[in-house]
Protein backbone atom coordinates (compact mmCIF):
# COMPACT_ATOMS: atom_id res chain seq x y z
CA UNK A 1 0.00 0.00 0.00
CA UNK A 2 2.94 2.44 0.65
CA UNK A 3 4.73 1.56 -2.44
CA UNK A 4 1.58 2.12 -4.09
CA UNK A 5 1.09 5.60 -2.57
CA UNK A 6 4.97 6.83 -3.68
CA UNK A 7 4.00 6.08 -6.78
CA UNK A 8 0.94 7.93 -7.32
CA UNK A 9 2.89 10.68 -5.06
CA UNK A 10 5.89 10.44 -8.08
CA UNK A 11 2.84 10.71 -10.82
CA UNK A 12 1.67 13.73 -9.53
CA UNK A 13 4.49 15.00 -8.99
CA UNK A 14 5.29 14.47 -13.15
CA UNK A 15 1.60 15.90 -13.53
CA UNK A 16 2.54 18.95 -11.88
CA UNK A 17 6.10 19.84 -13.03
CA UNK A 18 4.99 19.23 -16.88
CA UNK A 19 1.30 20.56 -16.60
CA UNK A 20 1.17 23.59 -14.72
CA UNK A 21 3.52 25.79 -15.34
CA UNK A 22 2.33 29.45 -14.67
CA UNK A 23 3.45 32.49 -16.64
CA UNK A 24 4.36 32.65 -20.16
CA UNK A 25 5.47 29.28 -21.16
CA UNK A 26 8.61 28.43 -23.27
CA UNK A 27 8.90 30.36 -26.96
CA UNK A 28 8.60 27.83 -29.90
CA UNK A 29 9.85 29.40 -33.00
CA UNK A 30 8.55 28.12 -36.32
CA UNK A 31 5.54 28.72 -38.36
CA UNK A 32 2.13 29.74 -37.16
CA UNK A 33 0.97 26.75 -39.19
CA UNK A 34 2.54 24.29 -36.79
CA UNK A 35 -0.31 24.34 -34.67
CA UNK A 36 -4.26 24.37 -34.73
CA UNK A 37 -6.24 27.97 -34.06
CA UNK A 38 -5.69 29.02 -30.93
CA UNK A 39 -9.04 32.02 -30.48
CA UNK A 40 -11.87 33.12 -32.09
CA UNK A 41 -10.06 35.47 -33.80
CA UNK A 42 -8.29 35.91 -37.31
CA UNK A 43 -4.78 34.74 -36.72
CA UNK A 44 -1.79 34.87 -38.77
CA UNK A 45 -2.56 31.65 -40.25
CA UNK A 46 -5.79 32.68 -41.25
CA UNK A 47 -4.77 35.47 -42.93
CA UNK A 48 -1.61 33.09 -44.81
CA UNK A 49 -4.38 30.63 -46.38
CA UNK A 50 -6.71 33.78 -47.35
CA UNK A 51 -3.83 35.25 -49.33
CA UNK A 52 -2.87 31.84 -50.78
CA UNK A 53 -7.03 31.20 -51.65
CA UNK A 54 -6.84 34.81 -53.38
CA UNK A 55 -3.94 34.57 -55.29
CA UNK A 56 -4.58 31.00 -57.03
CA UNK A 57 -8.04 31.51 -57.58
CA UNK A 58 -7.04 34.40 -59.17
CA UNK A 59 -4.17 32.85 -61.36
CA UNK A 60 -6.78 30.17 -62.14
CA UNK A 61 -9.40 32.20 -63.46
CA UNK A 62 -9.37 32.01 -67.39
CA UNK A 63 -11.44 35.73 -67.45
CA UNK A 64 -8.79 37.66 -66.32
CA UNK A 65 -6.52 36.55 -69.61
CA UNK A 66 -9.48 36.88 -71.86
CA UNK A 67 -10.49 40.53 -70.84
CA UNK A 68 -6.48 41.23 -71.67
CA UNK A 69 -6.30 38.96 -74.90
CA UNK A 70 -3.72 36.78 -73.73
CA UNK A 71 -1.36 39.47 -72.35
CA UNK A 72 0.28 40.24 -68.83
CA UNK A 73 -2.49 42.85 -67.19
CA UNK A 74 -1.24 45.95 -65.54
CA UNK A 75 -3.11 46.12 -62.52
CA UNK A 76 -3.36 48.48 -59.55
CA UNK A 77 -4.99 47.28 -55.90
CA UNK A 78 -6.48 48.95 -53.73
CA UNK A 79 -6.13 49.02 -49.41
CA UNK A 80 -8.86 46.09 -48.33
CA UNK A 81 -11.26 47.42 -46.14
CA UNK A 82 -12.02 46.34 -42.90
CA UNK A 83 -15.75 45.92 -41.72
CA UNK A 84 -14.89 43.77 -38.93
CA UNK A 85 -14.84 44.47 -35.24
CA UNK A 86 -11.56 43.32 -35.32
CA UNK A 87 -8.07 45.40 -35.50
CA UNK A 88 -6.40 43.79 -38.57
CA UNK A 89 -3.71 45.46 -40.51
CA UNK A 90 -5.24 44.92 -43.87
CA UNK A 91 -1.92 47.10 -45.90
CA UNK A 92 -0.44 44.20 -44.54
CA UNK A 93 -2.47 41.60 -46.25
CA UNK A 94 -3.33 43.96 -49.09
CA UNK A 95 1.25 43.75 -49.60
CA UNK A 96 0.84 40.04 -49.60
CA UNK A 97 -1.34 39.54 -52.11
CA UNK A 98 0.07 42.00 -54.21
CA UNK A 99 3.15 40.30 -53.63
CA UNK A 100 2.66 37.12 -54.47
CA UNK A 101 0.56 38.16 -57.44
CA UNK A 102 3.84 39.65 -58.80
CA UNK A 103 5.94 36.43 -58.33
CA UNK A 104 3.93 34.55 -60.46
CA UNK A 105 5.02 36.60 -63.54
CA UNK A 106 1.47 36.78 -64.37
CA UNK A 107 0.76 40.16 -63.81
CA UNK A 108 2.35 43.54 -63.57
CA UNK A 109 1.42 46.18 -61.32
CA UNK A 110 1.46 49.93 -60.34
CA UNK A 111 1.64 51.74 -57.41
CA UNK A 112 0.05 55.13 -56.73
CA UNK A 113 0.55 55.18 -53.50
CA UNK A 114 4.23 55.80 -54.26
CA UNK A 115 3.67 58.28 -56.89
CA UNK A 116 4.91 61.13 -54.66
CA UNK A 117 8.18 60.18 -54.18
CA UNK A 118 8.29 59.64 -58.37
CA UNK A 119 7.63 63.18 -58.91
CA UNK A 120 10.15 63.90 -56.47
CA UNK A 121 13.05 62.04 -57.92
CA UNK A 122 12.06 62.92 -61.32
CA UNK A 123 12.07 66.71 -60.60
CA UNK A 124 16.20 66.04 -58.78
CA UNK A 125 16.60 64.43 -62.02
CA UNK A 126 15.75 67.29 -64.04
CA UNK A 127 16.31 70.43 -61.68
CA UNK A 128 19.99 69.83 -59.83
CA UNK A 129 22.06 69.06 -63.29
CA UNK A 130 23.30 66.25 -61.55
CA UNK A 131 22.13 63.92 -64.13
CA UNK A 132 22.67 63.30 -67.96
CA UNK A 133 19.63 65.47 -69.32
CA UNK A 134 19.38 62.73 -72.09
CA UNK A 135 19.25 59.69 -69.61
CA UNK A 136 16.46 61.79 -66.91
CA UNK A 137 13.46 60.34 -67.10
CA UNK A 138 10.69 62.38 -67.78
CA UNK A 139 7.19 62.40 -66.13
CA UNK A 140 3.90 61.14 -68.55
CA UNK A 141 6.11 57.61 -69.98
CA UNK A 142 4.68 55.55 -66.90
CA UNK A 143 2.36 52.51 -67.36
CA UNK A 144 -1.44 52.37 -66.64
CA UNK A 145 -3.57 50.13 -64.61
CA UNK A 146 -5.74 48.19 -67.11
CA UNK A 147 -7.75 46.97 -63.69
CA UNK A 148 -7.44 46.81 -60.14
CA UNK A 149 -7.88 44.98 -57.26
CA UNK A 150 -9.90 45.56 -53.97
CA UNK A 151 -11.51 43.46 -51.14
CA UNK A 152 -12.99 43.73 -47.39
CA UNK A 153 -13.12 41.74 -44.52
CA UNK A 154 -16.85 41.75 -42.97
CA UNK A 155 -17.79 39.79 -39.99
CA UNK A 156 -20.42 38.24 -38.16
CA UNK A 157 -21.06 36.87 -34.74
CA UNK A 158 -23.70 35.31 -32.83
CA UNK A 159 -24.07 34.11 -28.90
CA UNK A 160 -26.40 31.23 -27.89
CA UNK A 161 -25.48 29.96 -24.05
CA UNK A 162 -22.28 29.20 -24.10
CA UNK A 163 -21.10 28.62 -27.85
CA UNK A 164 -19.85 31.51 -29.78
CA UNK A 165 -19.71 31.88 -33.41
CA UNK A 166 -17.42 33.94 -35.39
CA UNK A 167 -18.10 34.18 -38.78
CA UNK A 168 -15.64 35.99 -40.73
CA UNK A 169 -15.43 36.97 -44.57
CA UNK A 170 -12.86 38.11 -46.53
CA UNK A 171 -14.10 38.59 -50.38
CA UNK A 172 -11.82 40.49 -53.34
CA UNK A 173 -12.85 41.61 -57.03
CA UNK A 174 -10.93 42.52 -59.66
CA UNK A 175 -12.54 45.64 -62.15
CA UNK A 176 -11.59 46.17 -65.61
CA UNK A 177 -10.85 49.95 -65.78
CA UNK A 178 -11.74 50.38 -69.22
CA UNK A 179 -15.15 48.25 -69.68
CA UNK A 180 -16.31 48.82 -65.95
CA UNK A 181 -16.80 45.05 -65.76
CA UNK A 182 -16.19 42.53 -62.83
CA UNK A 183 -13.63 40.29 -64.24
CA UNK A 184 -12.95 38.14 -61.58
CA UNK A 185 -14.41 37.84 -57.55
CA UNK A 186 -13.89 35.40 -55.34
CA UNK A 187 -14.29 34.79 -51.30
CA UNK A 188 -12.54 33.35 -48.22
CA UNK A 189 -14.93 31.75 -45.40
CA UNK A 190 -13.49 31.51 -42.29
CA UNK A 191 -16.16 30.30 -39.04
CA UNK A 192 -14.87 29.58 -35.31
CA UNK A 193 -16.58 28.06 -32.78
CA UNK A 194 -15.82 28.54 -28.75
CA UNK A 195 -17.66 26.92 -26.02
CA UNK A 196 -16.98 29.07 -23.24
CA UNK A 197 -16.09 26.26 -19.82
CA UNK A 198 -18.81 25.80 -17.81
CA UNK A 199 -16.90 27.01 -14.40
CA UNK B 1 1.90 -5.51 -7.57
CA UNK B 2 4.41 -2.80 -7.20
CA UNK B 3 5.68 -3.79 -11.09
CA UNK B 4 2.31 -3.15 -12.28
CA UNK B 5 1.70 0.07 -10.49
CA UNK B 6 5.34 1.15 -12.06
CA UNK B 7 4.52 0.30 -15.41
CA UNK B 8 1.54 2.50 -14.91
CA UNK B 9 2.82 5.40 -13.88
CA UNK B 10 5.13 5.16 -16.13
CA UNK B 11 2.87 4.98 -19.03
CA UNK B 12 1.15 7.46 -17.54
CA UNK B 13 3.60 9.78 -17.46
CA UNK B 14 4.86 9.47 -20.78
CA UNK B 15 1.58 9.93 -22.42
CA UNK B 16 1.54 13.74 -20.25
CA UNK B 17 5.22 14.22 -22.02
CA UNK B 18 4.56 13.10 -25.31
CA UNK B 19 0.72 13.45 -25.87
CA UNK B 20 0.68 16.39 -28.74
CA UNK B 21 3.62 14.75 -31.07
CA UNK B 22 2.96 13.85 -34.21
CA UNK B 23 5.07 12.37 -36.93
CA UNK B 24 5.26 13.04 -40.56
CA UNK B 25 2.19 13.08 -42.95
CA UNK B 26 1.37 11.33 -45.80
CA UNK B 27 2.37 12.80 -49.29
CA UNK B 28 1.72 13.07 -52.56
CA UNK B 29 4.84 13.60 -55.17
CA UNK B 30 3.88 14.39 -58.59
CA UNK B 31 5.75 14.85 -61.46
CA UNK B 32 3.75 16.89 -63.91
CA UNK B 33 6.08 16.47 -67.24
CA UNK B 34 5.68 12.67 -67.28
CA UNK B 35 2.92 12.49 -64.54
CA UNK B 36 4.91 9.74 -62.12
CA UNK B 37 3.24 10.34 -58.85
CA UNK B 38 4.52 8.72 -55.29
CA UNK B 39 2.95 8.14 -52.48
CA UNK B 40 4.38 8.39 -49.22
CA UNK B 41 2.71 7.37 -46.11
CA UNK B 42 4.86 8.17 -42.48
CA UNK B 43 2.44 8.11 -40.26
CA UNK B 44 0.39 4.72 -38.93
CA UNK B 45 -2.28 6.18 -37.72
CA UNK B 46 -2.82 8.28 -40.99
CA UNK B 47 -2.05 5.75 -43.09
CA UNK B 48 -5.16 4.20 -41.47
CA UNK B 49 -7.11 6.70 -41.33
CA UNK B 50 -6.97 8.56 -44.88
CA UNK B 51 -6.17 7.31 -48.86
CA UNK B 52 -5.22 8.92 -51.38
CA UNK B 53 -7.82 7.88 -54.15
CA UNK B 54 -6.93 10.01 -57.09
CA UNK B 55 -4.23 12.61 -58.63
CA UNK B 56 -4.66 14.39 -61.65
CA UNK B 57 -3.43 17.12 -63.21
CA UNK B 58 -3.58 20.01 -66.00
CA UNK B 59 -2.85 23.76 -66.59
CA UNK B 60 -4.50 26.57 -65.53
CA UNK B 61 -5.46 29.15 -68.95
CA UNK B 62 -2.40 31.10 -68.36
CA UNK B 63 0.11 28.03 -68.31
CA UNK B 64 0.71 27.24 -64.77
CA UNK B 65 1.02 23.76 -63.56
CA UNK B 66 -2.62 22.90 -61.41
CA UNK B 67 -2.84 19.61 -59.32
CA UNK B 68 -5.82 17.75 -57.80
CA UNK B 69 -5.52 15.47 -55.23
CA UNK B 70 -8.39 13.48 -53.90
CA UNK B 71 -8.87 12.09 -50.41
CA UNK B 72 -11.20 9.90 -48.59
CA UNK B 73 -11.61 9.45 -45.18
CA UNK B 74 -11.25 5.65 -44.04
CA UNK B 75 -12.68 6.08 -40.96
CA UNK B 76 -16.50 7.15 -39.19
CA UNK B 77 -15.22 10.04 -37.04
CA UNK B 78 -14.53 13.84 -38.43
CA UNK B 79 -10.63 14.38 -38.89
CA UNK B 80 -9.35 17.78 -38.58
CA UNK B 81 -5.61 17.87 -40.96
CA UNK B 82 -3.54 19.92 -42.49
CA UNK B 83 -2.52 20.02 -46.07
CA UNK B 84 0.18 21.86 -47.64
CA UNK B 85 1.43 22.05 -51.60
CA UNK B 86 4.62 23.22 -52.50
CA UNK B 87 6.33 23.27 -55.80
CA UNK B 88 9.53 22.71 -57.34
CA UNK B 89 11.45 23.52 -60.59
CA UNK B 90 13.05 21.23 -62.97
CA UNK B 91 16.14 20.54 -60.85
CA UNK B 92 14.24 19.66 -57.92
CA UNK B 93 14.65 22.72 -56.13
CA UNK B 94 12.02 24.30 -54.31
CA UNK B 95 10.35 27.66 -55.76
CA UNK B 96 9.87 30.54 -53.31
CA UNK B 97 10.63 28.31 -50.12
CA UNK B 98 8.69 29.49 -46.73
CA UNK B 99 5.69 30.95 -48.47
CA UNK B 100 3.21 28.20 -49.00
CA UNK B 101 1.12 27.46 -45.93
CA UNK B 102 -0.72 24.55 -44.39
CA UNK B 103 -4.04 24.88 -44.94
CA UNK B 104 -7.09 23.66 -42.61
CA UNK B 105 -9.18 20.73 -43.98
CA UNK B 106 -11.85 19.20 -41.80
CA UNK B 107 -12.57 15.72 -43.12
CA UNK B 108 -15.49 14.25 -42.48
CA UNK B 109 -16.64 10.17 -41.58
CA UNK B 110 -15.85 8.58 -45.01
CA UNK B 111 -16.12 11.38 -47.06
CA UNK B 112 -13.58 12.39 -49.84
CA UNK B 113 -12.44 15.93 -50.93
CA UNK B 114 -10.57 17.26 -53.50
CA UNK B 115 -7.56 19.77 -52.64
CA UNK B 116 -6.17 21.96 -55.52
CA UNK B 117 -3.07 23.34 -55.89
CA UNK B 118 -2.34 25.85 -58.61
CA UNK B 119 1.34 26.42 -59.45
CA UNK B 120 2.96 30.07 -57.62
CA UNK B 121 5.40 30.25 -60.94
CA UNK B 122 5.57 29.16 -64.34
CA UNK B 123 8.96 27.34 -64.12
CA UNK B 124 7.32 24.63 -61.38
CA UNK B 125 7.01 21.26 -62.86
CA UNK B 126 6.83 19.07 -59.73
CA UNK B 127 4.11 19.53 -57.03
CA UNK B 128 4.41 17.77 -53.28
CA UNK B 129 1.09 17.83 -50.84
CA UNK B 130 1.65 17.09 -47.34
CA UNK B 131 -0.87 16.07 -45.21
CA UNK B 132 -0.97 15.70 -41.59
CA UNK B 133 -2.76 15.61 -38.26
CA UNK B 134 -3.34 19.09 -36.45
CA UNK B 135 -1.26 19.08 -33.35
CA UNK B 136 -2.30 21.60 -30.23
CA UNK B 137 -0.55 23.91 -28.62
CA UNK B 138 -1.80 23.03 -24.82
Amino acid sequence: MKANLKYFAGLAMVAMFTGCVSGPGPVTVGGSDDFGRLSTKIEPQDIRETVEHMTESLLADPGVLDATNGERPVLDIELMKNKSQMIVDMKSITDSVRMRLIRSRQFRFVDRSTAGADIAIMDEQQQLGLTDSRKAVRAGRQSAAQMYLTGELTEMSQQVGRVTDRYYKFSMILKDLRTGEIVWADEKEIQKRTKRPLL
Amino acid sequence: MKTIAAVFAFALAGTVLTGCHTTAGTTVVLNHDNGQSLICEGNTRLQNNLAVTGVTYDKVPNGLNRVNIQLTSLVQKDQHLQYRISWYNSEGMEIDAGTRTYRSLILHGQDSVTVTGVANNPAAVKSRLRVREVRSLY
